[in-house]
């Protein structure tokens, strides 16, 4: 069955803070008001919510029930959760517009890193047998496949450094950005190791922050939005979660997910990649088959401001923006869960 | 498959994780005032409902709220609402005696304050509609324990419990709709 035409309306971001005093809901409402400002639209008007955060982030139990006072959920609302990154939110709320009897859906994601020590939490979600007793941290994890690359002849430390150097310039232009700055590749390769071969520049700068979006059926983005920008595609796709299992110097299910989504059938002008680690943009871009032609993060990326949970829709919303200054005819936005891009999730968007 | 039966191997695998908070404004802003033997909350400009403690935010009208919209209200309240808990005996429990844990409506706040003691009255004798006000701790002895950024702060660091105020109980239609 073809999918019916949606399209993104309206978008709100708060910076991804380095650390933030404000709670998960302040920081979910602050991302909703403005996301329905530029909509355009009352909150009573919306027909489905969904929100994507996790709760061992903050380390509060149903955390993200509290998240819920910033839709505004009296009189009862319909609404859902995934304890997921906000792309799968969004992916949720899309599927649901396909039933046709509403024509608005808000999707927010939120994510406070700051409380937690990532090393220490994020082996809780791996494999509770094999992997989470080895203390395996995303670092490692990410470091492993950054060798892998080097290994396998694809890519070297420079190419790393390149990546980070072009994104931390990219990011001097927005805002909401952690980290910015002019460092060429020599300059970053200068640094010592943070994790070998990983220096602290191919790592993501881990941010407090919630974005959010709505999405319309065509028929009201084109009342609501002079320039809607219509998903032309969404799918994701996911693989074994054993990284010893996988080929961690490609990424099959993003490519599968890109596939899917419709990437092949015109190209596409900016791609926006979750890529938290710089040698895993080196992979997207490998898996996707984009050229030299595509602009490639021109936000400065997940690499420049990593809001977890919320960051590949933040990644959505950077896409959008440019589809809908008409900076890009046709974009890609990817988004990531689990560790080494075990989970890959692909956009497509196109203005009218 | 192996013919030999095994006994499984079972061994403890106890995971710590360590949180750092930092406390909202408005909580910061509600810590100190209670300290200073002052109870904020915040006055939402749309539903004029007064939050206590204050939320940063009102819920139901999806308003952000800051320093601005803070109001001080009274340390009197109500009873609303209550249960007297027989403790049983648990890991962490302190109590022995049974206890009242009720909801009290603080003159000029839009919602209750959950789980406080009362004092100064055999628990048999607690009802609802019954006035009280707030026990505070000396000065000196006033602390913020309790305030966390998870729930939206608390009033143990500073009000040890509420007992009788010897007013007139308050007839049941001013407090029916927050019974909890």
């Amino acid at each position: 069955m073809p999918a019916t035409d949606i399209a993104i309306v309206g978008w709100g971001q708060t910076p991804a803070y380095r650390r933030s005093d404000l709670t998960e809901p302040q920081l979910c409402m602050t991302a909703n008001l403005e996301a329905m400002a530029h909509a355009g639209i009352d909150r009573r008007d919306i027909g489905f919510t969904c929100s994507g955060s996790c709760d061992y982030l903050t380390g509060g139990p149903f955390a993200f029930v509290a998240n819920l006072d910033a839709a505004g959920a009296w009189p009862p609302i319909s609404e859902s959760h995934v304890e997921m990154d906000g792309a799968w939110a969004l992916y949720e709320a899309w599927v649901r517009l396909q039933h046709g009897d509403i024509d608005l859906a808000l999707v927010f994601a939120s994510g406070k890193s700051s409380p937690s020590n990532r090393l220490e939490l994020y082996p809780q979600q791996l494999d509770p047998y094999y992997l989470e007793p080895l203390g395996l941290d995303p670092l490692s994890l990410a470091a492993m496949q950054a060798r892998s690359l080097l290994e396998a002849g694809k890519a070297t430390e420079r190419d790393f450094a390149e990546v980070a150097s072009r994104s931390l310039r990219a990011a001097a232009m927005n805002p909401k950005a952690t980290v910015s700055g002019e460092k060429d590749a020599d300059e970053l390769l200068a640094a010592d190791y943070a994790c070998a071969p990983l220096r602290a520049h191919d790592v993501s700068a881990v941010a407090d922050g919630a974005a959010a979006v709505i999405l319309a059926t065509a028929a009201r983005a084109r009342q609501l939005a002079e320039h809607p920008v219509f998903i032309r595609g969404i799918e994701h796709r996911i693989e074994v979660h054993q990284p010893g299992m996988r080929d961690l110097t490609t990424s099959s299910s993003a490519a599968e997910a890109a596939r899917r989504a419709g990437l092949a059938d015109r190209p596409v002008d900016v791609a926006e990649l979750a890529a938290a680690f710089s040698p895993q943009e080196i992979i997207l871009r490998q898996a996707l088959g984009l050229g030299e032609d595509v602009t490639v993060n021109p936000s400065g990326g997940a690499l420049t401001g990593d809001p977890v949970m919320a960051t590949g829709l933040v990644r959505i919303i950077e896409a959008a923006r440019r589809v809908a200054d008409g900076s890009a005819g046709r974009a890609l936005a990817h988004a990531s869960n689990g560790q080494c891009l075990q989970h890959n999730l692909v956009c497509i968007l196109e203005g009218a | 498959m192996s013919d030999t039966k095994s006994e499984p191997v079972v061994m403890d695998h106890l995971v710590t994780l360590t949180y750092v908070e930092d406390l909202p404004p408005n909580t910061v802003r509600f810590a100190d005032a209670l300290v200073r033997g002052r109870i904020l909350g915040q006055r939402c400009p749309q539903c004029q409902r007064i939050y206590v403690p204050p939320k940063g935010y009102c819920p139901l009208c999806v308003v952000l709220l800051g320093e601005e919209h803070d109001v001080e209200v009274g340390d009197h309240g109500t009873v609303t609402g209550f249960t007297i808990v027989a403790p049983v005996r648990y890991y962490g429990q302190t109590k022995t005696e049974p206890f009242v844990y009720a909801s009290i409506l603080l003159d000029g706040a839009s919602g209750t304050l959950g789980g406080q003691d009362v004092s100064g009255i055999p628990a048999d004798k607690v009802r609802p509609g019954m006035r009280v006000r707030a026990v505070w701790k000396p000065a000196g002895e006033r602390t913020t324990e309790g305030q966390t950024a998870r729930g939206w702060g608390s009033v143990e660091g500073c009000i040890s419990s509420f007992e009788p105020s010897g007013e007139p109980d308050v007839p049941a239609e001013e407090y029916r709709e927050h019974v909890i």
